[in-house]
This record gives structure tokens, sequence and C-alpha cells, in this order.
């Protein structure tokens, strides 16, 4: 017996293909042949072929007196006949992929409640009731600010000496911070969300590390559609086509790649442009220098893993690492002490992808048997399975208040997942190809997926629709990344640009489709920055605004 | 009812010992088999997608085979594309060539070379949105040619490159031919009245200011190919001369061209093939053209090419290893420039010059042409210091005595 995948669409290609083996079979009589026609047709809930094809089935049907058949079709097949000539893919933006259970059951799944607001004690919270802006009644406030600007300008004096992008990050930001804090809260959509409490318990963050963070949060450059952002790209070479995914720390200071020889391996480059300046040997970069001959390596090399690593992901505070390749284990590094702590096994196939939660301590993984799992790292078994898709969960993405998860597939749905019961929330249906990347805006409203055709689509997290679909990409997209505050959206994609979006305009739904898809489209992507042949492998806001890229040199492609 | 014809899968029964497949379980077996294929394709276009490439590759089918608890299939690497060669005696029948390699061969073969590691670079993509103009972005021609998705705001992201074509330099027919025929004259005829005629133009002619750099080229190059053609030198200075007489024109920025060829003809070792050829004279005329240019053009603009100039003539003077029309060429440079010249630079080495030059003219033994050059050079010291300068004469009598 035939097991059809059930995601399979039904465009009208397909369809005359059916048809064709309807007629080709019939000679044969019935037989087991009809019976798995009978099975495979059982499992398709509607069909959506144009007028021709469908009136020539019908008469064919009624030609050669097949009842039967008619009967099933009647009983089982849902037709929607739509006027007009076949043509190889059906265009309209309503044709569907088929999710097993019917239209219905996806309307009401949409239908659930979900409070896509921001947590109550967030550290945005935290800058603004300790003043953003300079007030008078702080004046304790204000002086320990003042002492921090000082300390923040020495060691932007002490990063002038360093060469490269820090150095320029760093005055930069010196430069944005006075007009980042007066501009603050301006289109500001994070403050403006509502607040709900978080459903698991949440790690706390060291006071030191709070302080330095809103001290970035501080010195944010505020982005819109005039100000765009600056980006640094830090391009791989000499990978011979093995690198397998690139991740980069939330500030921009680490970069991890993940290749089909089983390892991982990460650079410092904060360490890399100090040691290049000052010439001294870092005790941290010598660790793993028992190379052949004996040279420097300037990254840590981390060995555990037999099979290709599919995907990497850092701690917000940037001290864990995990990885998951396609031995089906998770494992949890450490950036301090440079070892492997942890090895977590419970998927039975490939892990694609694994994404630590914003706050630490939680994450999610991705994995070939079509479930997700949620773990946290103190516990070598998952905490909750995340199952319901038809077809391999591809890429995994945590909600900005944790209590959510966003899941895309090869059956080219995504799923909204409930962190505390399981249950599946959302389910997001409108690409035609699986889904390569997700991304979540940061006030928790929207969410961001690209598929293999380079299609990007906006969805309102509420009520499960698609605003719009952003085109311009010609090949995989595979990364996305918001930008702080909201309003930009940057994609990475194996045509080797990476193109930044507007997500106001993009948030507003076009009235008339039509005539204004074409206008619309080209005001909402602001800017195409084409790199040299290098696909664009992931992208990273860091909470200064500064946007980091990281791509494989590929010449050849 | 497949893309696999049921002809495959015959063949591949019989390549595995079952002679004997009817057609009909070939037909079955057929569609499944395409299954199979599209279900491996599958998830080997899935691994693709995870390893971030677009292209398949035979790892990927090696993991959806292993992903589906099947034995990887050896003997298969992704590079370079298979080859097919046509099999001999068959219109379409294609074979893959394997061939037998020899395992001692491969045994002791050299180690490749080990590939580089892999290592990060850094660089700024976009500064506030625009791309910066470093190697390390794509070029302007990329930006351009992405007409598809171009959006109107991208016409502000101009790049700050400034193109310049080259000038192109547009000479008359009048003047070309003017050109060619100055420079046959000067190569081939240059003891012509037509040649003369020709100097005198070049001396007054106001037109001819496009193709001051070309004579200057042309003199260059000919000087320093034309060492031998003592008729060629001359022509050439006398080339010089009238340049230089030219009021209409401006000569300047070519002087740096100029002068290098005039103090060749000056201080060369040898001018002209001939022993008759009277090179004395030459090198008189091209001092004199090089005072010119010092003292009454250009010496007061370039206040450093009087010293630069004396330096370059003083050092085959101090020179003894140099032969002796060089160290005459040397005198009448200096000569020519002036008394201050003289009384500086002369004179203090004068004692060892004349010293050099009597144990030549004592030499009897010496040949005839060193002894004739040598009293040349004397003859040049003493017409220069005897005109500029009266009394040291007094020392230069006791020196004619002791050689008599």
């Amino acid at each position: 017996m035939y097991k059809h995948s059930m995601f399979a669409r039904i465009p009208a290609y397909i369809f005359s293909l059916l048809f064709g083996l309807l007629v080709s079979l019939s000679p044969f009589g019935y037989g087991s042949m009809h019976l798995k026609l009978i099975y495979c047709i059982l499992l398709i809930s509607f069909v959506a072929p144009l007028q021709y094809s469908s009136e020539l089935l019908l008469e064919y049907l009624h030609k050669t007196q097949s009842i039967m058949m008619l009967g099933i079709i009647n009983e089982y097949i849902d037709f929607q006949v739509s006027p007009g000539q076949p043509s190889s893919i059906a265009d309209d933006a309503e044709a569907f992929s088929l999710v097993g259970s019917g239209q219905d059951a996806a309307n009401l799944i949409n239908q659930k409640e979900i409070h896509w607001g921001l947590l109550e004690d967030s550290i945005e919270d935290r800058l603004d009731k300790t003043g953003g802006m300079l007030s008078d009644s702080e004046k304790t406030e204000g002086e320990a600010k003042e002492g921090e600007m000082d300390e923040s300008k020495k060691k932007s004096t002490e990063g002038g000496k360093q060469g490269g992008p820090p150095n320029k990050k760093l005055k930069k930001d010196k430069v944005a911070g006075p007009a980042g804090k007066t501009a603050r809260g301006d289109g500001d959509k994070a403050a403006a969300a509502p607040r709900v409490k978080p459903e698991l318990a949440l790690p706390t963050i060291p006071a030191d590390v709070e302080n330095s963070i809103l001290e970035d949060l501080r010195n944010r450059v505020q982005l819109s559609n005039t100000t765009l952002p600056s980006a640094c790209f830090y391009t791989f070479i000499n990978t011979h086509n093995g690198l397998n995914c690139s991740t980069i720390s939330h500030d921009g200071a680490l970069v991890a790649g993940g290749f089909s020889d089983s390892s991982l391996k990460v650079w410092n480059m904060a360490k890399l442009g100090s040691i290049g300046n000052s010439g001294e040997l870092d005790s941290a970069a010598n660790e793993n220098t028992h190379g052949s001959n004996g040279g420097k390596r300037s990254y840590t090399l981390y060995r555990g893993h037999s099979g290709p690593v599919y995907s990497a992901s850092f701690s917000p505070l940037g001290d864990f690492l995990l990885s998951s390749s396609s031995d089906s284990t998770i494992r949890l590094w450490s950036t301090v002490f440079n070892t492997n702590l942890v090895c977590y096994k419970g998927h039975n196939y490939p892990v694609w992808d694994v994404q630590f939660s914003p706050y630490g301590h939680y994450f999610a993984s991705a994995s070939h048997d079509r479930t997700a799992r949620v773990w946290a790292m103190d516990r070598v078994q998952p905490l909750r399975i995340l199952a319901g898709h038809l077809s391999d969960v591809d890429c995994v993405q945590w909600h900005p208040n944790c209590n959510y998860i966003a899941t895309g597939s090869s059956d080219k749905t995504i799923r909204m997942w409930d962190v505390q019961n399981g249950e599946c929330m959302r389910i997001f249906i409108g690409h035609r190809s699986s889904i390569l990347s997700l991304a979540m805006s940061p006030d928790g409203r929207y969410l961001a997926s690209g598929d293999e055709d380079g299609t990007i689509m906006m969805w309102d997290v509420s009520n499960g629709r698609c605003i719009t679909p952003l085109v311009g990409h010609t090949s995989c997209v595979w990364s996305l990344a918001f930008s702080c505050e909201g309003s930009l959206l940057a994609s990475g994609s194996a045509d080797s640009t990476v193109k930044l979006w507007d997500v106001n305009s993009s948030a507003k739904q076009p009235k008339s489709e039509e005539s204004k898809t074409g206008n619309t489209n080209r005001l909402r992507s602001l800017k195409t920055l084409p790199t040299k042949s290098t696909p664009v492998y992931s992208l990273r806001f860091s909470r200064r605004n500064l946007l980091f890229a990281s791509g494989a040199l590929s010449p050849n492609v | 009812m497949s893309i696999v014809p049921k002809e495959t899968v015959e063949v591949i029964a019989q390549s595995i010992g079952i002679n004997s497949l009817s057609t009909d379980a070939a037909l079955a077996l057929a569609p499944d088999v395409e299954y199979r294929m599209r279900e491996i394709m599958q998830e080997g276009i899935k691994c693709m997608h995870h390893s971030k490439r677009t292209t398949l590759t035979t790892d990927d089918i090696d993991s959806a085979l292993s992903m589906r608890n099947v034995e990887p299939l050896y003997g298969f690497a992704s590079g370079d594309p298979l080859r097919f060669k046509r099999a001999l005696g068959h219109k379409d029948l294609f074979y893959l060539d394997d061939k037998e390699v020899d395992f001692k061969e491969v045994i002791e073969a050299p180690l490749p070379k080990a590939p580089l590691d892999t290592s990060l670079f850094c660089h700024w993509l976009a500064i506030e949105g625009v791309q910066p103009a470093i190697p390390e972005n794509a070029p302007y021609e990329v930006i351009a040619s992405l007409p598809e998705t171009k959006k109107p705001e991208q016409k502000s992201d101009e790049l700050p490159v400034d193109i310049r074509l080259p000038v192109k330099h547009v000479l008359s027919r009048e003047l070309q031919l003017y050109f060619n025929k100055i420079t046959e004259l000067a190569v081939s005829m240059s003891d012509s009245i037509l040649f003369k005629e020709a100097l005198g133009s070049l001396a007054t002619d106001s037109g001819i200011h496009p193709l001051v750099p070309y004579f200057t080229l042309f003199i260059e190059d000919e000087v320093s190919r034309g060492l031998n053609d003592f008729q060629l030198l001359f022509a050439l200075m006398r080339l010089v001369w009238g340049l230089l007489q030219n009021p209409h024109i401006h000569v300047e920025p070519y002087l740096h061209q100029l002068m290098p060829s005039v103090v060749t003809c000056i201080l060369a070792k040898k001018l002209g093939k001939r022993i008759a050829d009277n090179h004395w004279e030459l090198r008189d005329f091209a001092a004199n053209l090089v005072a010119h240019i010092c003292k009454s053009r250009f010496g007061h603009n370039y206040t450093s090419l009087q010293t630069r100039l004396t330096t370059t003539l003083l050092k085959p003077f101090l020179d003894p290893k140099r032969s002796l029309p060089q160290h005459y060429g040397a005198v009448q440079g200096l000569a020519a420039l002036g008394p201050h010249v003289v009384r500086l630079r002369i004179l203090p080495n004068l004692e060892t010059n004349l010293g050099i030059l009597e144990e030549i003219l004592r030499d009897n033994k010496k040949k005839e042409m060193t002894r004739h050059e040598a009293w040349r050079v004397y003859g040049a010291l003493l017409v220069c210091l005897f005109l500029q300068n009266n009394h040291v004469l007094m020392c230069m009598w006791c020196i004619p005595a002791s050689l008599n």
C-alpha cells in the first residue's frame, strides 16, 4: 500500500496527473489498484481544480460508467471550482496546503486565545523605570549613569586602540548614545505591548550583567525606514563546503560554526581584535593549540558530535553554547571552560535546529522525527514534546515572552505551541515550500518566516493570518532577524544578499490586492546589500542594533 | 506507469542474478522503485537544505540512506560530474570509465597538500545603510546588475567612486604630418637645407605646442639609442635648441625629459662611431645648451636645477677613472655655467686634475689619442680659467713650463 504524504498540494497539473492515472487504470478493472487509489483520495481533503479540468473529469467518469469512483468523489472530495484555463502552478493566493484535518480544523485552532504580550518585568521595563531619560528627581541614578558614561568612554578609548569593527561599534554607539536616549519611546512598539506573566520559572540575571545590558539598551541606535543599520559581516573562508550552520552571540563577539566533519568552532572576535594589535598571547586563545604545525589557532574547537552539526545557539549571556547534530543528540558546551557539559539524548533522528530561550536555561529542539522538544539545561530528559506536524520540523523559535514556541516544518506550515501544556495554538498556512527560517518580532506581535523559494511571509500572531508576503529573494532564505525595536526585518539568503524590509508598512494590510501588490512590495523592501559570492547563513541584531551577518565564501556558486 | 521503464527493472534484476523476471512483475516493481527513489531524494534535499547548500551531493544521499536505515553507497564522491564514455560498436550505449589503479602507486604517491584551515574575516557590509567601496564588498557592477530587485530607494546609494577614463589626445592631421616630417629629417637628412628650414620653423612656429611632448619623447628615445650616430645626435641637439628658442611654447613641463638627453651628450664616454667625429664640438654645443637652459630660461624658477646640474657635471670631473672626453665635457659644462661655478668647483680640484694630466702628457708611451685628449682637456681648463678668472693665471704659468 502506498503511504502518500499527506501534505502534497494539489495544483491543477497534479490533478490532471491524477486524472490520467484514473484513465489508465480503468481498463484493468476493479481491484487492488482501485483500492489504493481510494485510499489516497481519502487522504485528500479537498481539491481546487480549474473548470476545464473538472468538466473533463466528470465527463470521463460519466462516459465510462465508473459509478464507484463517482460515489467516492461525491462523498469525500470537496471540489472548489475556479474559472480559467489550466496553468502549471496555481497562482491564486488562496491555494492552501493540505493539513490532513481540513481547513476548518485549522481555523478552529487559530481561534484559541493567545497572549502575545511581553513579560512584565523584562529588562526593557526596568530600563524605563530607572529613567532611561535623565530626570532631575533621580540625581543619584543620574550620577551613577554619568559614572557609567565615563566608564563607557574609557572603554571606548581603550577600544580605540583595538582595530576593526569592535572599535568602530563602540565609537559609533558613544555618538549615538545621547541621540538614542532622547529618541527612545518614539514608535517603540515594545513599550506599547501588553504585559503577561511568565509561565516558566525563569533564571535571574546577575546584577553586573544586567547593568551592562541596560547600558547597551541605553546606547541602542533607533532604526527606522530612514535610519538604516550598519552591518558587520563575518566571512568564513576555506570551508570547502563544510560549513553547515553558523550563529552569532547576542553581543556579536562570539561566532560559532558547525561543520559537516562534526566539529564546532568558535571564534572570539573581540579577543582576536585585541590580540592582533597588542601582539600579546592570550591564554584563552592558546587552548587547543596542539595543531600539527604547532601554530596558534584563532578558534576554539569543540569535538564531541558524531555527525554533521546542523545548528548552534548561544545563550543570551554568551556563556553557554548548544549544538545539534545528525547523530540525534544535542550537546551543551561552556564557552568559559571550553568543555562539553551535557549530552541530551531524546530524539531518534537528526536534530535540525536548537534554540535557547531569550532568558536562557530553557531550549527547544526541532528534529526529523516530526516533533519539537522543550528542554531545561539541568534535565537530560525533555520537558515537553510538541507533536503535530506532518513532516519533519525544520526550525524553531521562542516567543519573546518565553510562553510560546513557533516551529516551521517541511509540511509548509508553521505552528505555534504553548509551552506550559504543549498544545498547538496556531497554524499558519500559506507557504508553498518548506520553511527554513523563523523570526519573532520583539513586541511579540508578528512572526516572519522564510522558505526555500525566497518568499518571506509576515504573520499576525493574534489571529493567525498572513499579513503580507515579501517577495524579493531569488533563492532559499536562510536567516531572518528583527531589529530590537521591531521596525526593520533583515533577511539573509542563498543568493548572497542581505535585504532590509520595513515592518511598519508591511504590517498594514493592502486594501486592494490585485493592483497594489507590485507597488506596495517596493515600498517595503528598503535595501539590498549584496555580498561577494557569500550566501548569508545567519543574522543577528545586537542589543545596540548593529546588524551582524555571517556566511561562508563560496566562489564557485 | 512510472518514470522507470520496465526494461531498467529487468536489466537490474539480471545484474543481480534473477534471469527470469516476468514483465508483470517488472511493471509492478517500477512505480515502487520510483517511489523509493523519490523518498530518498526528498530526504537528501532536506539534508542539503540543513547544510545550507543548494546543490545536492553524495553526502546528502548517504545521510538520507542512513536515516532510512540503509547502508550507504560506497564508491561515489561528489566532485567532477560523472564522465560517460561511449561504448565501441554501439550507438547509444555509454559506460563509466573505471580505471584500475595499482595499489602500490596509491600508497607510494606523495601526500597531497593539506587544505587550508577555516578562518574568519570581518568587514563592514554597510555603514548606516550605505555599502562602502572596499574590496571585500561586491563591486559596483554587481550592484548595478540587479535590475529586478532594484528599488527606487537604491538610487541614493551612489558609491563614491571616481572613474576617470583615459584622456584621448587628438592631434590634427597637419600636426601629425609636421611631426613625422621633422623626425624623419632629423634621423636621415640632417645636413640638408630642409632640416635647417625645419629648425627655423621649430624655433618660431606658435602652433606646435601639442607636439612638444612627442618631440621630447622622440629626442629622449633617439639619444638613448643613437649614441653611435654622431649626425643624429647633433641633429637632436639642434632640435632641442630650436625648441628652446621658440617663445610661444612651454617647454618647462618637459624639461625633466630633455635635460638627461642633453647632459648625456655632454658627458657620454663615447659619442659617435668614427674617430673623425667631432664630438668635441658636440660637447661644446651641448654644454652651451645646458648653460642656456640653466641660466637664462629656467634657472630662476627652479633653484635646484643649477645645483643638480653642477653635481652631475662635477662627478666625472672629480673621478680620475672617467675617460678624458668625459672630463672635457664636464669642464666645458661647468665653464659654461659661469665664473662662480668655476671658482667653487673647478679651482679646488685643479691641483689633482692637472697632476693627472701632467702624468699623461709626460708619458710618451701613451697613445697619441690619449695625449690628444689630454691636451684638449688642458686647453679647456685653460680657456675657462683665462676667460673667467684672471688672477689665478699666475699659478697657471708654471705648469706649461714644467711640461716643456
